[in-house]
């Protein structure tokens, strides 16, 4: 079957039912997206498929159509996107495990929502676990980067 | 003998949308050995719409899907602060198929999947509602989405997120009785009148 | 002035510091320093000044060998090296090294000796100084305790210092200028008339120099990189996915398999059927694991994962407790003469003070639960042997007992083995531990010449931890007036050491002072005090968890001087003020007090909480406020003080701290881990849970520097969380929680 991921189209050979995450894991050796519990309940799979956040140990890779994005698609050392800045800006990872996802959550939420209040921030990020207990700097973070998306916008 | 049966089943194939458009226009009389039946055909609708498999995303304005069920232990929000936001479908917070696929997961404990995956419209209330308030609901076309009781029976056996309530993978208790036999409790009930509990 | 010529010493003497007592262990011995590990593998062109520093025509190399698990270790550790080395961190290339013992912790062991940490006597000094001796034979490079910044914070230093002299020595000779006319500034060295030759020019010049053993370290107001955040090199790429962990190393031709083993933990495996596994798609193999289970080799890790679910085992039972409730009163069980452990202090008569006391004499239970590391990144090694050598990659916090341990599993020699250490998503204790390296060594050892990643699935990972221990605590106190007169402590539980040490076949004897870590070494002087530990039998492997011992000791015990305090209607800070004499200790209370305006007017339904502990030489004091709201408990703020002796980066222990508070505070709120028929029940987050963004408070943090030595912070944040909230949650609603977790009586929002 074929993938398209960060703009490359793949082709894979593997059971329908294999979950997203580990075709590209170990299939494609993109490994930015991380297995954390296999059952949507950590966030550290977290993918974009079509700009929608999906978690990609629970997506069979059969079920999926349209543009995945890895956290390597949505920016690079030299070209990092703005949530990707401001988390670095924040200094926000300790271990670092867990943040691909939470910035791919982070990403998605301010593609719908640009200036996401506490709240906000609160429901679309409690399914990202952390635990180095980074969240008061993702919040910072999430803020910061709504605010320079924004100004760029502007 | 079969050809009296042909007949009859004939006769019940054509007039059944006659007693449906009946029980629209004009209040039906319906006899007694009806209403028990009836009831009793309700009872069982109401233990499905009852069923945590069901109730659990028949939930009120505060948009929370619920976690419920004898694989639960005990009842709670659905968990990691997740909420269907008014759209019921997770626009604004998460969306519902950021974990929820077209199918149910192989893993234990693993999200449920369907083609589909939202909270029923709010009106659609069922969550910790008595059989008289379900039953007032269903038959209410401005909290049933403009169905008639035939729609309903049909949306029940047509309608993919429905029938997950019978297929909800590992571990989760499906709802009693199936699709086709809830659709069916509902079309007899409709043919005696839809009468509710007291 | 040229030095050339002289015979060449590529070893590195240990800092300066004056040990007496050394003599027992030989200071002879004990002077001589361990080989230089880069010596080994140095390539055409590559100089080693120190076992810290490598220099080529590329660039600056500088090894912190110290696992990077999120507390910022790698930055900090080459930070100090740079800072004496004259070149700004961001510029050097960093690595985390090969195993060796000359990269052993000598500060690990430095709590450990029979003195609280307030007593800083020349004794009590001494004392943790010589457990440098120790330390230093045992040669175990180890990050964990606490302790990596404060055993390099010499050390390293001296090592920078050192380097920066051999450039400066070899320059000198080459441009024929006397050494004390050259400075140094961001990589170059720098001649009086302007001349500017970059440390890479010098480093094969510098190679032939002697390398000097008095160096002299720059003064604090000197410092242009320390004081002041710093920003982590390892940030971008943990940021942008390129971060290479142990569960993402690639290997060409690489496998994937996972593990199964019997989740009754220690017990065999009598045998296992792979009827319905064998011809599942993707699968290679299906291997034993010694004698306690089984390996999946597959294409993918998914097709593993599927296969060892088809597996039929045959396990052996364990016979130590099989439930909960069994575990329970094995410690219960415990509190008697012949399981007693220690009794590290005993002042005054409690006996006489508490049978006076009569019915007067408040008696309290405490309990905590097992717990499970949960890292965020499931256990995993990637390992390959071939042609009489061995390749390990894997994120380890003891890279030195990664390499006997894979000497002894491979039969091959450590001198053809490497290791090399990942960066670790998330330790916290777990990493310290062996068995993930022993099985993929097990599972390469049978692919021979085929690389292969093993990787434990979560529900492997939540059942085959070592956890960190069940506990009960006795107390016993009496007050008069506002005043704690006796207070007899007694505690039982496992022995995180002697599970832990035994895995690794050491054998220690004496008792474990983990048992009663934070109840008997704590800044309270009380008249009549007694404090003994009780060690409940061998069962369920245990380790360390977060600050060990002080993770429930100090639960306990800032819940029972909380108890008393409000028995004696005094103010709990008031209270624990009047039995502190240890200046910095007071002025972290004195400054949470203030930040959380301690004392003032609280809103209806909120509650404020405080907690004090030290660890691993840190007082911590922490304040919880929490609502009670209609649905619950929420936690709104935590406001922490800590005193760290020397704040090195700020920014970075601000960060250590608020981990360290959201780790406590998960544990307290919902961390539990409960056996039936021998076996756990947690397998995945679903039914272990942690905390998440929503249940996340505002987090105050302050930094002190009174202390009279640089210490470490990675733990000593946790302990206070857990009664701080126990304390907050009885302010609001009058409940008083005396087991963790806390959601088994409260709910919380």
């Amino acid at each position: 079957m074929q993938i398209n991921v960060n703009g490359t189209q793949h082709e894979v050979d593997v059971d329908e039912e294999m979950p997203l995450l580990w075709v590209l894991r170990d299939e494609l050796n993109i490994t930015g997206p991380k297995f954390g519990c296999g059952i949507a309940m950590c966030g550290a799979c977290t993918v974009h498929i079509n700009g929608q956040p999906a978690r990609s140990c629970s997506m069979p890779v059969g079920q999926v159509s349209g543009l995945i994005t890895t956290i390597e698609g949505l920016g690079t050392p030299d070209a990092m996107h703005e949530v990707q800045a401001a988390w670095v800006e924040h200094q926000v990872a300790q271990c670092g495990y867990c943040q691909p996802g939470q910035i791919m959550s982070a990403a998605a939420l301010l593609q719908m929502n640009p200036n996401p209040d506490d709240e906000a921030i609160d429901h679309a990020m409690s399914a990202n676990l952390c635990r180095c207990g980074t969240y008061p700097r993702i919040r910072a973070a999430i803020k910061a980067a709504a605010q320079n998306i924004r100004e760029k916008s502007a | 003998m079969k050809i009296k049966l042909f007949l009859l089943k004939t006769a019940a194939l054509i007039l059944m949308p006659a007693f449906f458009a009946t029980a629209q226009s004009v209040p039906v009389q319906p006899d007694e050995i009806s209403q028990s039946r009836a009831a009793e055909a309700w009872s069982k609708v109401y233990q499905v719409f009852s069923h945590p498999r069901c109730a659990n995303c028949h939930v009120p304005d505060d948009n929370l899907p619920r976690w419920s069920g004898p694989s639960y232990g005990k009842t709670s929000v659905h968990g990691m602060n997740i909420s269907g936001g008014q759209s019921r479908i997770g626009v604004e917070t998460v969306m519902c198929s950021t974990c929820h696929a077209h199918s149910n997961s192989d893993e234990p404990h693993g999200p449920p999947g369907s083609p589909v995956w939202m909270l029923a419209p709010v009106e659609m209330l069922w969550w910790q509602q008595s059989s008289k308030q379900i039953c007032e609901q269903i038959k209410d076309p401005t909290r049933n989405g403009g169905r008639t009781l035939e729609e309903v029976a049909h949306h029940i056996q047509e309608d993919e997120l429905v029938h997950w309530g019978w297929d909800p993978g590992k571990g989760r208790e499906p709802a009693p009785y199936s699709a086709k036999e809830t659709a069916d409790f509902v079309t007899l009930w409709a043919n005696a009148g839809a009468p509710c509990p007291e | 002035m040229s030095t050339l010529g002289k015979i060449t010493r590529r070893t590195f003497v240990i800092g300066s510091t004056a040990i007496t007592g050394g003599v027992l262990f030989g200071v002879y011995k004990y002077k001589q320093p361990y080989p230089n590990p880069l010596e080994k593998n140095l390539a055409q062109g590559e100089t080693a000044l120190t076992p810290y520093v490598l220099i080529n025509a590329n660039g600056v190399t500088i090894i912190a060998p110290r696992a990077e698990m999120g507390q910022g270790v790698k930055t900090t550790l080459a930070a100090l090296v740079a800072e004496e080395l004259d070149i700004d961190v961001q510029n050097v290339r960093i690595e985390h090294g090969v195993p060796s013992n000359a990269y052993y912790n000598a500060a690990v062991l430095e709590e450990g000796v029979p003195f609280p940490p307030q007593d800083t006597s020349s004794t009590a000094q001494m004392a943790r100084d010589f457990m440098h001796v120790p330390a230093k034979f045992f040669g175990v490079q180890v990050t964990g305790g606490s302790s990596s910044t404060v055993d390099a914070f010499e050390k390293m230093r001296m090592a920078g210092a050192t380097a920066r002299e051999a450039l400066l020595l070899a320059a000198s000779a080459k441009l024929n200028v006397a050494k004390n006319t050259l400075s140094t500034d961001n990589g170059e060295v720098i001649s009086k008339d302007g001349q500017r030759i970059a440390y890479t020019e010098l480093a094969s010049l510098a190679a032939s120099v002697e390398l000097p053993d008095d160096v002299k370290l720059k003064p604090k107001s000197e410092w242009k990189q320390l004081g002041r955040p710093i920003p982590r090199v390892d940030m971008v790429e943990k940021c942008t996915g390129t971060a290479t962990f142990g569960i993402d190393v690639l290997q060409k031709d690489m496998l994937y398999a996972t593990i199964k083993v019997n989740p009754h933990l220690g017990a065999k495996c009598h045998a296992f059927d792979t009827n319905n596994a064998a011809n599942m798609k993707g699968v290679k193999a299906i291997l034993p694991l010694a004698d306690v289970g089984a390996a999946v080799v597959a294409t993918n890790t998914w097709y593993a994962f599927k296969a060892a679910e088809k597996i039929d085992f045959d396990w052996a039972k364990t016979q130590y407790a099989q439930s909960t409730d069994e575990l329970f009163e094995s410690a219960i069980a415990a509190f008697n003469e012949e399981h007693q452990d220690s009794q590290n202090r005993d002042d005054g008569d409690v006996d006489a003070v508490i049978g006076a006391a009569g019915d007067a004499t408040i008696h309290r239970e405490y309990r905590a639960p097992l717990l499970a590391h949960a890292t965020m990144e499931p256990m995993n090694a990637t390992a390959i042997m071939k042609d009489g050598q061995l390749d390990v990659w894997v994120g380890t916090q003891m890279p030195t007992y990664a390499l006997s341990e894979a000497a002894r599993v491979s039969g091959i020699e450590a001198q053809n083995i490497r290791i090399h250490t990942t960066y670790l998503g998330g330790g916290f204790g777990r990493r310290l531990e062996m068995d993930f390296i022993v099985y993929a060594v097990m599972v390469a050892k049978q692919l021979e010449g085929t690389p292969v990643k093993v990787t434990w699935s979560r529900e492997e990972d939540m059942t085959h931890d070592s956890y960190r221990p069940f506990a009960v605590a006795r107390f016993e106190g009496v007050t008069q007036g506002k005043n704690i007169t006796a207070l007899d402590v007694k505690v039982s539980s496992p022995s995180v050491m002697e599970s832990q040490m035994g895995r690794l076949g050491v054998s220690l004897p004496g008792p474990d002072s983990t048992i009663v870590q934070a109840l008997w070494d704590q800044a309270y002087t009380i008249e009549n005090y007694r404090v003994t530990g009780y060690r409940v039998p061998m069962g369920i492997p245990v380790s360390s968890w977060r600050s060990v011992g002080a993770s429930q000791n100090g639960f306990f015990n800032e819940s029972m001087i909380d108890e008393l305090a409000i028995e004696a209607n005094a103010d709990p800070i008031e209270m624990r003020l009047s039995l502190i004499t240890h200046q910095p200790t007071r002025n972290v209370l004195e400054a949470v007090a203030n930040m959380a305006n301690w004392g003032s007017d609280v809103a209806e339904n909120h509650g404020l909480g405080v907690a004090l502990v030290t660890s691993f030489g840190v007082p911590v004091a922490e304040i919880v406020e929490v609502v009670n709201t209609p649905r619950g408990i929420k936690i709104l703020n935590v406001y922490v003080a800590a005193d760290v002796g020397l704040a090195i980066d700020s920014r970075n222990i601000e960060a250590q701290l608020i981990s360290a508070v959201n780790f406590g505070l998960a544990g307290a709120m919902m961390g539990e881990i409960t056996l039936l028929d021998g076996k756990v029940q947690q397998t995945n987050f679903h039914n272990y849970d942690a905390i998440r963004m929503h249940q996340a408070p505002v987090i105050h943090t302050k930094i002190l520097e009174n202390g009279e030595r640089i210490r470490g912070i990675g733990e000593p944040g946790t302990p206070p969380a857990a009664p701080a909230l126990a304390n907050a949650i009885f302010a609001a609603t009058g409940l008083r929680m005396r087991e963790m977790p806390f959601n088994k009586h409260i709910q919380f929002v």
